[in-house]
């Protein structure tokens, strides 16, 4: 079985469904209306409807006859917060990698410093 | 230089940057190497403990987390592709002590991927070296990765117009 947060990214992958998605955040509508934007048969916009459906980012009523589709925000507010979080892992993880880079030129100037002194300070004992 | 880091960073992915002062050798090397590895890699107070690192694709990267509080958590790369000094790609996972994939033992969150593949993308810009990191949830058990579009942050870059629209959505929800 694939976890909620695949499901959600997967269903995400398709510029089509973003818009759909897009749109049902403005408020829930009917299949027609969704359809509307886009050059696609009534069965192609369904099946996209599914994949969204089955991911749990909408929900379609029971109750009226035209069945108007609506957003479900928790997957995608999951999905958000996952990307956050991984977001602060890796700048955490950069602010140490640009430390440690830091420290890593200033051994390698310090120790060229320390050699070209050295020769100054050989030819220096020649002279 | 710069192209190749928009070819590891469309639209559609998760990706963020950063520009480091130093060569691209020093970076491919930090991120590649043990002895490299251990002085920076882990969350901020942690040092590591590597037990094993093969960089080769298919190879694994396995160490042990040490936290001040005295508390301790492994975990692992496997990876994919290598192409010194350029680009790195690899699955980012918990494990157990013997290198098993696990949860986060911490935040045993079941919708949260067990796996993430990264891709790491260093390009070479007047002696500093720009840094690119994209990552998608990875499903084990479909070996296609996901190409998505990212979070709130990423949406803005990314998805463009439609998903402003959601993120703005999700954002309003938020605020009390």
């Amino acid at each position: 079985m694939q976890d909620q947060l695949s499901s959600t990214f997967a269903a995400l992958a398709d510029p089509t469904r973003r818009a759909i998605l897009a749109r049902l955040a403005l408020g829930e509508t009917s299949v027609t209306e969704l359809a509307k934007p886009f050059e696609m048969s009534m069965p192609a916009v369904s099946k996209h409807l599914k994949v969204l459906e089955r991911a749990g980012l909408i929900a379609r009523a029971r109750e009226a006859q035209w069945r108007p589709c609506r957003l479900e925000a928790g997957p995608l507010e999951e999905a958000a917060s996952w990307i956050e979080e991984y977001r602060r892992f890796w700048e955490q993880s950069l602010d140490r990698l640009d430390a440690y880079l830091r420290q890593m030129k200033a051994a390698r100037t310090k120790s060229k410093t320390r050699d070209s002194g050295k020769k100054r300070s050989n030819t220096k004992s020649k002279e | 230089m710069a192209q190749s880091a928009n070819a590891a960073n469309p639209a559609t992915e998760f990706a963020f940057s950063r520009t480091f002062d130093a060569s691209r050798e020093d970076v491919w090397n930090a991120f590649t190497q043990p002895e490299h590895l251990k002085h920076w890699w882990g969350p901020p107070g942690s040092r590591i403990e590597i037990v094993h690192h093969e960089l080769k694709p298919g190879g694994l990267f396995h160490y042990l987390m040490k936290f001040p509080d005295g508390r301790a958590m492994w975990a692992r790369f496997v990876f994919r592709e290598i192409a010194a000094p350029e680009r790195l790609v690899w699955l980012n996972g918990f494990s157990d002590e013997h290198g098993g994939l696990t949860r986060n033992p911490w935040i045993p969150n079941a919708s949260y991927p067990l796996e993430t593949l990264n891709t790491l993308t260093l390009a070479e810009q007047e002696g500093k070296t720009m840094l690119t990191i994209t990552a998608v949830p990875f499903h084990a058990s479909d070996e296609e990765a996901f190409v998505f579009a990212g979070g709130i942050n990423g949406m803005k870059a990314g998805f463009g117009a439609s998903f402003q629209v959601l993120a703005d959505y999700l954002a309003q929800r938020r605020r009390p």
